[in-house]
């Protein structure tokens, strides 16, 4: 599945990126949708077989889960 | 490619928005400025006592308000705020006094290019190796921490401000100050400044037009969708200014510039550098202040101060060069900056997982 995080902070994202290659989780830092925020922050885009875990993540906002069509969905809710 | 030709469209609307403002009165190779645009309404406030450069600009209002406007009609509005309030006022007050060193932002940098002022191609490589530091600062693990949500009435501080701004230049009282002579004095008609500032502010709210964010995303992520803007103003302002007349290749004699190369390099050096670690131009930290975000809000009034400083201090260029104090002021300032990023660089090794 294709997952994206959004972040607080540039540094934030850095860092969670650092840790999906560190774990060999197929990854890439890029700008925020524009659909997704109004700022011009920084997010992850990463490959994964279950969704990364929030809650150790302070500097995460939110993660959505990429459909087919390319729409992004929040996870939980 | 729906994004390429938003943005595409955002910049071809503030080109043309600075060709018009241009020609109805709007200072040359000025026709939008946010550095001299605060600075001239700092004056009319009377926080600096440079008579030539004072009057409420519509235009800041319009960007502010402009901002505030499209992003409560898209839901996008949003109070935040929180982040290293206090270190982003000084930032602020040190890209103002960097802008003000160069004589403008980087959208009257672009506007000056246009104008075929070749001082202006030259800060632009201070303005790019400004931003390349703040990025290696970015990948070292620089931030001003994370904001947070705030109530309402945060968001609306800086709208409020720019209403009551507004009702001040329409009531025009004694107490605020009009320059009679000088760039203060040159301006188009208020209701067209207005007009234009409310539409380069929902524009750039929309495509969030960033002269810092199209060439950090360039180098960072070989996205480079967000310079296009850039590319765009350029070319609608150029050929603006070939059709009006206002085209005038060459270092000398180009109006509200000076040709001290090195001190233009500086000046923007100092604008990109501190722009990055903000997370915008001051385009931008006015179009996030009108979006709600009040550390962008705290930063846009550092402008306000460093413009208050520049004018009363002698720190300002003017068309004769770089005064002694301005650089004095800048060595201040960029030693503040250094000293601001190397303390905000932490370590990226701390321990978390990614999986649950």
């Amino acid at each position: 599945m294709t997952y994206l995080a959004t972040f607080h902070t540039h540094f934030g994202a850095m860092r969670f990126l650092k840790q999906c290659l560190k774990e060999s989780i197929s990854a890439k830092m890029m700008p925020v949708p524009r659909e997704l925020s109004a700022s011009c922050g920084v997010c992850v885009r990463l490959e994964s077989v279950c969704a990364p875990s929030v809650p150790e993540h302070e500097d995460m906002e939110r993660c959505y889960i990429m459909t087919s069509n390319g729409a992004y969905v929040p996870l939980g809710g | 490619m729906k994004q390429k030709i938003g943005v595409a469209i955002a910049g071809l609307i503030v080109g043309l928005v600075a060709v018009c403002l241009g020609v109805f009165g709007n200072p040359a190779n000025m026709a939008l400025c946010i550095a001299c645009f605060i600075r001239d309404t700092a004056g009319a406030l009377g926080l600096h006592q440079a008579e030539a450069v004072q009057y409420i600009r519509p235009e800041i209002i319009g960007i502010v308000l402009g901002a505030f406007i499209i992003g409560l009609l898209k839901k996008d509005h949003a109070p935040k705020g929180g982040s290293s309030p206090f270190t982003r006022f000084v930032l602020g007050i040190c890209v103002m006094v960097g802008a003000l060193i160069f004589l403008g932002c980087p959208l009257r940098m672009v506007l000056r290019m246009a104008g075929g002022d070749l001082n202006a191609v030259i800060g632009l490589v201070g303005f790019i190796g400004g931003i390349l530091t703040g990025i290696v600062f970015l990948n070292r693990g620089f931030s001003l921490k994370r904001s947070y949500e705030q109530p309402a009435s945060e968001g609306a501080g800086l709208p409020v401000v720019n209403l009551l701004l507004l009702v001040l230049v329409i009531a025009a009282p004694a107490f605020v100050l009009f320059s009679g002579s000088g760039p203060g004095s040159l301006h188009a008609p208020l209701l067209l400044s207005l007009a234009g500032g409310l539409i380069v502010g929902g524009a750039a709210q929309r495509s969030r037009l960033c002269f810092i964010g199209g060439v950090r995303d360039a180098v960072l992520f070989k996205d480079f969708h967000m310079l296009m803007p850039f590319a765009v103003i350029l070319v609608t302002v150029l050929i603006g200014n070939l059709i009006t007349g206002k085209f005038a290749v060459g270092f000398a004699d180009q109006p509200i510039a000076h040709t001290e190369w090195i001190w233009n390099i500086l000046g923007l050096y100092l604008v990109g550098f501190g722009s990055v670690l903000l997370g915008g131009c001051p385009l931008r930290q006015l179009v996030l202040a009108g979006s709600g975000n009040s550390d962008s809000g705290v930063t846009v009034w550092g402008f306000f101060v460093g413009a208050a400083i520049c004018h009363n201090f002698g720190l300002a260029s003017s068309g004769a060069g770089v005064t002694p104090n301005g650089r004095i002021a800048f060595a201040i300032c960029a030693a503040l900056v250094f000293l601001i990023a190397v303390f905000n660089t932490k370590k990226l090794s701390q321990k978390q997982g990614v999986s649950p």
